[in-house]
């Protein structure tokens, strides 16, 4: 890709960022505004309609670097090395996001910051996988190596979830969520699931916006690295 | 393939040279460490380091020692085991003698399974060993015990250990591989060690291993999920 | 004599790192009998060159060609220093399928180390590890032997017994390829020249009689063409 369609793609993608955040904004007024309030856990409730979404982008964003990974190491384009390791990045963006709404929305609730839930837990391991991602990319120094060997944790990753999943399901059988707490609980009343859905399309357009601005930046320094060997030989 | 890869030498099918070559370099691995012994001799320390600050970490009127028991083995192991597996590819850095490996008509994954059972039969020899100064520190009664929770040993280790090992290739590349292996890691150890000390608890408290059928079958699972992914993706982790 | 099938050719061989072309189209061919010596400046890629041909890298754009397997002895020894002479060379040998123990001990003899046989490698001196890791790069018999800056660091005994063991293995009809800056010692041995300058090789053609000042000169030749 040349520096002007990267710089292309990069206005591209912040301009569906705007877009995406206009829309968050939108999310706001109406989760606060014009969405009822939850009977149970009150107005607390309300944070429900960013975390799950940020939750579900984190998991989208890290599936996506798990099969680029595989399609990585199948076909050696060192664009898709690019893309995983710009997805895994703003993966790991939403999961701090997911992570932090959770204790937030936890703590009005029962009184306590972290609770051991199935997602919570889950989402933070993967998340951990992924810093260990980032950290052994920027210990890196060959491309094709780095490339190479962030596609083995990518992979890893990918066959990891389910089980991480199952481990702490298998957990919590044995110690069960209180029982008010029903976060992905598709019997949302009309208004509640709009919102929900609303919420998800920004999201995932969200996500779509940073992963556009991080993979232009990633080609643009590829580039950059280009240029330097070259006026170096 | 860019490789010497002569598929068979002789007349012998392709499979039995691959494992002769793979026990050959197991038998290597561990001949070489025999004659050190410097990783071993940590690990083991390190081990009963752990068992025993474990012990004394906690009230002994509010927390009994049967209670903490599963917990304190399986950190032992898992953290004995990851100061030996930087071991096994750390030593073909020295004067690149997996060059010299690599030169010779080996497929990689004969590479990996004898890389494999050299770290099993390490952190083994660690596990061994400490599993009677577990049952000494903490008091508990292994008579009919012994054959499970050696099984669920053996089953959780072998997937911490096919990870490590890949894991390993890798980051002995890089400045810090002591500090990434365990970061790299631990993410992995969930499942399995959880499974492990779920196991490890019934077994110690003397009750049937029907109630935890789902950690045993979550363990099966894993080690048939990740010995296969470790074996598949070692091949990417070898300079080309 | 009509000129030998090439045992060993590189066509447009291509290697980089990240961006930079480390090889930016290498050609050659080598046959049987042949010794070919690679000069050039460090950083010019030579290992870099000799690792592709050896096949432990893979080579980016072109292809390499080889009829027959390939020997490597690279400026670090491949050896294990907590093994003994024998170990290490039983333990390559076992690799290849060969009956380790015999093989071994013929090279141990053929390389004049059998006395250190069960002595362990870190108590070898260069000249000795240098042997030995020409012993286990024969362990095979390749057709083909590779080396990168053999006589680095020998004596003169050391370096006589090297040049001997490559003067015979030439008259075997093996081909050999030498990376070296050391002109002078291999003149003995070599029968062509290749210059390789900032990644291509700018000139490969028989020794012709020619001495190591004039090599020299000839590489200062190809030099300044830029």
């Amino acid at each position: 890709m040349t520096r002007d369609r990267a710089q292309a793609l990069a206005r591209r993608g912040s301009l569906l960022t705007a877009a995406a955040l206009l829309g968050l904004a939108g999310v706001y007024v109406r989760a606060l505004v014009f969405t009822p309030i939850e009977r149970f856990q009150g107005p607390a409730q309300k944070i429900f309609y960013v975390h799950a979404p940020a939750a579900w982008s984190a998991l989208l964003a890290f599936a996506v670097t798990g099969l680029l990974s595989v399609l990585y190491l199948w076909l050696r384009d060192r664009r898709l090395d690019l893309v995983a390791a710009a997805s895994a990045e703003v993966g790991l963006a939403f999961s701090v996001v997911m992570l932090t709404t959770g204790p937030i929305w936890a703590k009005p609730i029962w009184g306590t910051w972290w609770t051991w839930d199935a997602r919570l837990t889950s989402t933070l391991f993967i998340f951990l996988l992924f810093v260990g991602y980032q950290v052994l990319r920027g210990a890196m120094v060959d491309p094709d190596v780095r490339a190479r060997y962030s596609a083995v944790i990518g992979i890893l990753g990918l066959v990891l979830v389910p089980f991480i999943h199952l481990t702490v399901y298998l957990f919590r059988t044995l110690h069960p969520d209180p029982v008010v707490m029903k976060p992905g609980s598709p019997s949302l009343p009309g208004e509640m699931l709009v919102t929900l859905l609303v919420s998800l399309g920004v999201f995932t357009l969200l996500y779509l916006g940073f992963l556009a601005q991080r993979y232009a930046l990633g080609v643009l320094r590829d580039l950059q690295d280009e240029e330097a060997s070259r006026a170096l030989s | 393939m860019p490789r010497n890869w002569l598929a068979a030498t002789g007349n012998s099918p392709p499979v039995a040279d691959a494992l002769r070559q793979a026990l050959a370099i197991a038998g290597k691995d561990l001949a070489i460490e025999w004659r050190t012994k410097t990783a071993l001799v940590s690990s083991l320390a390190f081990a009963i380091l752990v068992l025993a600050v474990l012990f004394f970490a906690r009230d002994p009127t509010a927390v009994s020692a049967l209670d903490i028991a599963p917990g304190a083995l399986w950190v032992t192991f898992t953290f004995a085991a990851m100061i030996g597996l930087n071991r096994a590819f750390l030593l073909e850095r020295e004067n690149r003698a997996m060059d010299g490996i690599l030169l010779a008509p080996v497929p990689p994954g004969a590479v990996f399974f004898g890389k494999l059972a050299a770290n099993l039969v390490f952190v083994g020899t660690v596990e061994l060993v400490s599993l009677p100064l577990f049952v000494l520190f903490y008091d508990v009664g292994l008579e009919r015990g012994l054959l499970p929770l050696l099984g669920v040993t053996a089953m959780a280790t072998l997937a911490f250990v096919a990870i490590g090992t890949l894991l390993s290739s890798m980051v002995v590349r890089t400045r810090f591989a002591e500090l990434m292996l365990p970061l790299l890691l631990l993410p992995f150890l969930v499942p399995p060690v959880v499974g492990a000390v779920q196991v490890t608890a019934r077994i110690l408290a003397e009750r049937p291993l029907s109630e935890v059928a789902g950690w045993l079958k979550l363990l099966a699972a894993f080690d048939i999920a990740f010995v296969t992914a470790s074996t598949l993706l070692f091949r990417a982790t070898l300079e080309e | 004599m009509p000129p030998a099938e090439p045992v060993l050719r590189a066509r447009d061989v291509v290697r980089r790192f990240g961006h930079r072309r480390v090889l930016a189209g290498v050609s050659f061919s080598l046959a049987p009998g042949e010794a070919l010596l690679l000069v050039g400046p460090n950083g010019a890629g030579k290992t870099t060159l000799l690792r592709v041909l050896a096949g432990l890298l893979r080579a980016h754009g072109g292809a390499v060609e080889r009829r027959g397997s390939v020997g490597l002895v690279a400026h670090h020894s491949m050896l294990y220093d907590a093994l003994t002479a024998r170990e290490n060379l039983q333990f390559f040998a076992r690799l290849h399928g060969a009956d380790s123990t015999r093989r071994a001990d013929e090279l141990l003899d053929r390389m004049g180390l059998s006395a250190w046989a069960d002595e362990r490698v870190a108590a070898f001196s260069r000249g000795m590890t240098q042997r030995l890791a020409i012993a286990r790069a024969l362990l095979h018999e390749p057709a083909i032997l590779l080396l990168d800056e053999p006589l680095t660091g020998l004596d003169d005994r050391s370096s006589e017994q090297v040049l001997d063991v490559l003067a015979e293995l030439k008259r075997r009809g093996r081909a050999l390829l030498i990376a070296s800056h050391q002109l002078a010692e291999l003149m003995s041995v070599v029968t062509a020249v290749g210059f390789l300058i900032q990644g291509t090789l700018r000139a490969v053609e028989p020794l012709g009689g020619r001495d190591a000042a004039q090599l020299a000169g000839r590489y200062r030749e190809l030099t300044a063409r830029g």
